[in-house]
């Protein structure tokens, strides 16, 4: 052992150049893989300890449009501290008119916050705001162009800002806002005459347990005794479910980017290694001359190899656990949630020992067959003959595949995407290798060209030691990463752009009362008077029985049961409503007047298994309504139009009390004059500017482009590493035939383009299965995992094949001018 | 018969009967067709004969770097027609000297290294005394720690001897040590491997298509397309 280390160092101190593929394979790899597993459980770590204060207590629960009645809040305050929040929309501007913006306004008790602190900018006149005050968020002050001490008008107050909001502890468990936060007390919300019996508001009430380990059991207690009254709850480990959800979904993402770069770092590990002992057979073979046994030389070899990837996995290993440090300094405070920077151990003994695993089994086949070169190569050049590794090695090979497997499917967030992308990559690996197989084979039995160049580029595809079948490999899996890429950021980029289509309304209207649609649409048309309006009756209600059984009975709720979760917003039409389409059942007459029917959005009704003919209750205001399914509906979500999932026939349930909502379809330029108007005319009315939407979906998905490319790019790198590799080393192989050619007077161009040629095939032919694997992973990371619509743009997803192409085509040739532009003697005698 | 017989079992290079057949099907060559061959420790012997007429793969054959398709070899008392690769290594690391025409030095190790090599392989502890002993007696100890790729081809043809003797071997097997290299130098190479092998007390074996060369061993055993043709004594 100790003479193998010896030898082994003494060759790498001027001999290991050719394992920098290796060493830098397995870096990228381990580095991808240690930093994506150290982020997420930083994120994670980030949520569990800061979720009782996004949460705002132990327990909360939540009602829409009313308040915790007398015997509710008895029931709360039995449990632990109580506070409650209401909150709602509103429009505020300066008391002395302007242009009224959207706020998000909060009324919180004097209680409040149970957990954390609230504390407001140098410069308040009070610790927080009491009756006619208000806090506001420094946003809005920038926007109205206000100051503290100024005052504000909201709805039909005029109320004191007594400061700037520095620190609000459950900011990040309020998920979206669409507008600037407004904070006061119960006093001053009832001033601002904003809560109205069906105006769109929501009642929060949070405990704060004496032990906070009892919140699951307290908040079963709970539910159970509010079973049915349209009460929705949460415990801490639930805070922020939206964020925790986007944590998860990048997640399963980046584990998909963690394993596809473990794939690559393999081939290129393989193809490296591969190439690194290939040039080593002449000293393998001497050494043999000189009396060293085939143990030794895999020693010798494999000590070689674990020195260089000990470097590699090592560097990559420190990377990845600073990757969250980097990520915070490089993001700062566009992230979410601040990474909490700690060694994560879990994810770095992942990456590890997946890296360790790769190297092993990828560089294993090669250095079996190190261990059989010849002796007698010295005297002979031989190719070796292409067969199986021994059947000790093929054993050694299916134990590491079979721990590789295991590690990676056990270890991984989403075992059952981790089997998936592992069965789905085995057999993707699988077709690349039959089809290199192929093309040597078709290229073999094809009729010889009587051009030279073409006979030239085909015959190294099929001759003796051509490295067609490693090629097809790595060529194919790099070329299917990028097409992947390509469909995942392009769907992205077109879902930014589209988030502002081009026939979206400029205004949704909440809380306009039936009574105020006259004075609602003469205000719209004073300021813009070719405006659109349409309105939609809408009421709240929770779906609390369906086919008769009480959901609260429920054991369990069924997958993608979202809709059966607290209040949903729900409205009757005559007529199938726009952008709707009926895929099952039939609407109802336009006249109808029977007993209560509804339509749900088909894929809810799926998830819930319910069908045409089965019976829903929905409570509204505490009202139970029974009604029959009589049509399921496709849904056009995308656009900014008024879509509901549940839509009743009309009749009955037009006796609740209800609000309507409005989308007003007017001139940009009237923005100013239309929201002013109606400020004006119903200070009650919330005007949300489809921009305010825009934008907050934008950040949203341009924080997740981010993500996803800031991992692509890593995943790109391996990607074109690996490339280079796996061609460079196939350059190598055909060294001879440049000098030979050379010798006998073939120019640079003549071989330059013959190389061409030949790469040109492989690719075309690989073009078709890139295309295949790239679309069929990048939906389902596109459309599965992100829930997005399907929307590559092909062309650049043909521009990113053939760029890839090219970078093949230059590294090709890149990698053969070396023995171009040497001399011929040179050459011959280096070779 | 029985006085032969005696004398091959005595004998440290005993070859009967091989053949050599490389390729199959219609790329099958016949290289070596029934070699009978005798060698006595302490012997110089040539093996000449013209380009492919089998005389490098015999000596493989000998030296253990390639198995006969038939036939016996047995060098220093084994059997190296029935040797795995391993065994073959085993037993060329202290009974036989091996010296190239291309050389082939490790490229990645010092002229010193190159020279210690076997007997590393071989466990010795004082590798690199012994190399450095060597490497003065091939004349290269003020270049002992420089890269085959900083020597010249005389030079890198020196370390290779130092190499192959430094283990003291029974059997030093020479093949074209001087194609490579131009008249003068491979003049007093060839002084110096004869110089070499009688301090030694080696068998020499020198493979070679040079009928000057050849005149300079005690034997010369000619090969005409795979057979010997000739073997005489000085």
């Amino acid at each position: 052992m100790i003479t193998a280390w010896r030898l082994a160092l003494r060759d790498l101190r001027r001999g290991g150049r050719g394992l920098v593929l290796l060493a830098l394979c397995l870096f990228l790899g381990t580095a991808t893989l240690a930093g994506i597993g150290s982020l997420s459980a930083s994120l994670l770590a980030a949520l569990d300890a800061q979720s009782r204060q996004m949460l705002g207590g132990d327990v909360e629960l939540i009602v829409s449009q009313r308040r915790a009645t007398v015997e509710e809040m008895a029931a709360f305050a039995a449990k632990g501290r109580v506070s409650e929040i209401v909150s709602m929309r509103g429009m505020a501007d300066k008391a002395a008119g302007g242009s009224p913006t959207l706020v998000d306004l909060r009324s919180v008790d004097a209680a409040w916050p149970l957990v954390g602190r609230f504390r407001l900018a140098p410069g308040a006149i009070a610790a927080r705001p009491h009756g006619l005050q208000i806090a506001i968020a420094p946003a809005l002050a920038d926007r109205l162009g206000v100051k503290v001490g100024d005052n504000l008008r909201l709805g039909s107050a005029r109320l004191r800002i007594i400061g700037l909001i520095a620190e609000e502890p459950d900011e990040l468990g309020a998920g979206i806002t669409l507008g600037p936060r407004v904070l006061l007390d119960p006093q001053g919300v009832d001033a601002t005459m904003l809560v109205q019996p069906g105006s769109l508001y929501e009642s929060r009430y949070r405990i704060a347990l004496a032990d906070p380990a009892t919140a699951p059991t307290v908040a079963n207690d709970l539910a159970r005794q509010l079973r049915g009254a349209g009460w929705s709850l949460k415990t801490s480990d639930r805070a922020a479910s939206g964020l925790r959800r986007g944590i998860q979904q990048l997640g399963q993402f980046l584990l998909l980017v963690g394993l596809a770069a473990l794939v690559i770092a393999g081939v290129g590990v393989g193809s490296g290694v591969s190439a690194y002992l290939g040039a080593k057979t002449r000293i393998i073979a001497t050494l043999k001359v000189l009396g060293a046994r085939s143990g030794m030389i895999a020693t010798i070899f494999l000590l070689q190899l674990a020195a260089i990837a000990a470097v590699g996995i090592g560097a990559g290993l420190v990377l990845g656990a600073f990757f969250p440090a980097i990520v915070a300094w490089v993001a700062g405070d566009s992230l979410p949630i601040a990474p909490i920077e700690a060694l994560y151990p879990v994810p770095l003994a992942t990456a590890l020992a997946l890296a360790l695993l790769v190297g092993l089994l990828a560089a294993l086949p090669a250095l079996a067959r190190a261990r059989l070169v010849p002796a007698a190569t010295l005297l002979r050049d031989s190719v070796m003959q292409r067969r199986l590794p021994p059947l000790r090695t093929l054993a050694a090979m299916a134990v590491l595949a079979a721990a590789l497997v295991a590690v990676a499917i056990l270890t991984a967030s989403d075992r059952w995407l981790a089997a998936g992308f592992v069965g789905a990559t085995a057999m993707v690996m699988l077709v690349l290798l039959g089809l290199g197989i192929a093309i040597r084979f078709a290229a073999a039995r094809l009729p010889r060209s009587r051009r030279p160049l073409l006979r030239l580029a085909i015959a190294n595809l099929h001759r003796p030691g051509a490295q067609t079948d490693r090629l097809t490999l790595a060529l194919g899996l790099g070329f299917s990463l990028f097409v992947g890429l390509a469909v995942i950021d392009t769907s992205l980029s077109a879902e930014l752009a589209g988030a502002a289509p081009a026939k979206a309304p400029r205004f949704f209207a909440i809380d306009l009362q039936p009574d105020d649609d006259a004075r609602f649409r003469a205000a719209v048309h004073a300021a813009s008077p070719g405006a659109t309006i349409e309105t939609v009756p809408s009421l709240r209600g929770s779906i609390v029985a369906l086919r008769g059984v009480r959901v609260a009975d429920m054991k369990s709720l069924p997958e993608g049961a979202w809709v059966l979760r607290g209040d949903r917003t729900l409205t009757w039409s005559a007529i199938v409503p726009a952008r709707n389409t009926v895929v099952e059942g039939r609407w109802w007459p336009e006249d109808y007047s029977g007993p209560p029917l509804v339509s749900l959005e088909d894929s809810m009704a799926h998830a819930l298994g319910l069908h045409i003919g089965d019976e829903i209750t929905v409570s509204v205001l505490g009202v139970d309504v029974t009604a029959r399914i009589a049509a399921l509906r496709k849904v056009d979500w995308n656009g900014l139009g008024l879509n509901f999932a549940v839509v009743f026939s009309p009749g009955y349930i037009e006796e609740a009390p209800h609000g309507l909502l409005a989308s007003v379809y007017s001139a940009p330029a009237s923005d100013g004059a239309v929201a002013r108007n109606v400020a004006v005319a119903l200070p009650s009315v919330t005007m949300i500017r489809t921009g305010d939407i825009i934008s907050q979906i934008g950040d949203v998905l341009g924080q997740l482009a981010l993500a996803v490319r800031s991992a692509a790019a890593i995943t790109i790198v391996a990607g074109i590493v690996v490339l280079v590799g796996a061609v460079a080393a196939s350059g190598r192989a055909r060294r001879y035939d440049t000098i030979i050619l050379k010798l006998v007077g073939g120019s640079q161009a003549q071989m330059l383009a013959a190389q061409a040629i030949e790469y040109a095939l492989l690719s075309l032919v690989l073009v078709t299965v890139a295309l295949a694997v790239g679309l069929a992973t990048g939906w389902y990371v596109v459309v599965i995992i992100f829930d997005l619509p399907w929307a590559p743009d092909f062309g650049a997803v043909a521009a990113t094949l053939a760029v890839s192409i090219l970078i093949t085509l230059g590294v090709g040739i890149a990698g053969s001018l070396p023995a171009l532009r040497a001399r011929p003697a040179e050459a011959l005698r280096d070779s | 018969m029985l006085a032969a017989s005696s004398r091959a079992d005595s004998a440290l290079i005993a070859a009967s009967n091989i053949s050599l057949t490389l390729g199959s099907g219609s790329t099958r060559v016949d290289i070596l067709k029934g070699i009978d061959l005798t060698v006595q420790r302490g012997e110089s012997v040539a093996l000449l004969g013209p380009s492919g007429s089998g005389k490098s793969s015999l000596m493989a054959i000998l030296a253990g770097l390639e198995r006969p398709t038939a036939g016996d070899v047995r060098v220093t008392g084994l059997d190296f027609a029935r040797l795995d690769e391993d065994a073959l290594a085993m037993a060329r690391r202290k009974r036989i000297g091996i010296v190239l025409q291309a050389f082939h030095l490790l490229p990645t190790m010092t002229a010193l290294e190159n020279v210690a090599v076997p007997l590393e392989l071989a466990g010795e502890r004082d590798a690199f005394v012994s190399a450095r002993t060597e490497l003065g007696l091939v004349g290269l100890a003020h270049r002992a720690d420089h890269y085959p790729a900083q020597l010249s081809g005389g030079e890198q043809q020196r370390v290779a001897i130092a190499r192959a003797l430094v283990a003291e071997p029974d059997l030093l097997f020479a093949d074209e040590p001087t194609g490579n290299l131009d008249t003068a130098t491979g003049t007093a190479i060839l002084d110096m491997l004869f110089e070499r092998h009688d301090a030694s007390g080696a068998t020499l074996f020198v493979i070679t298509h040079d009928p000057r060369l050849a005149a300079r061993c005690a034997r010369v055993i000619e090969l005409a397309d795979g057979r010997i043709v000739a073997d005489r004594t000085a």
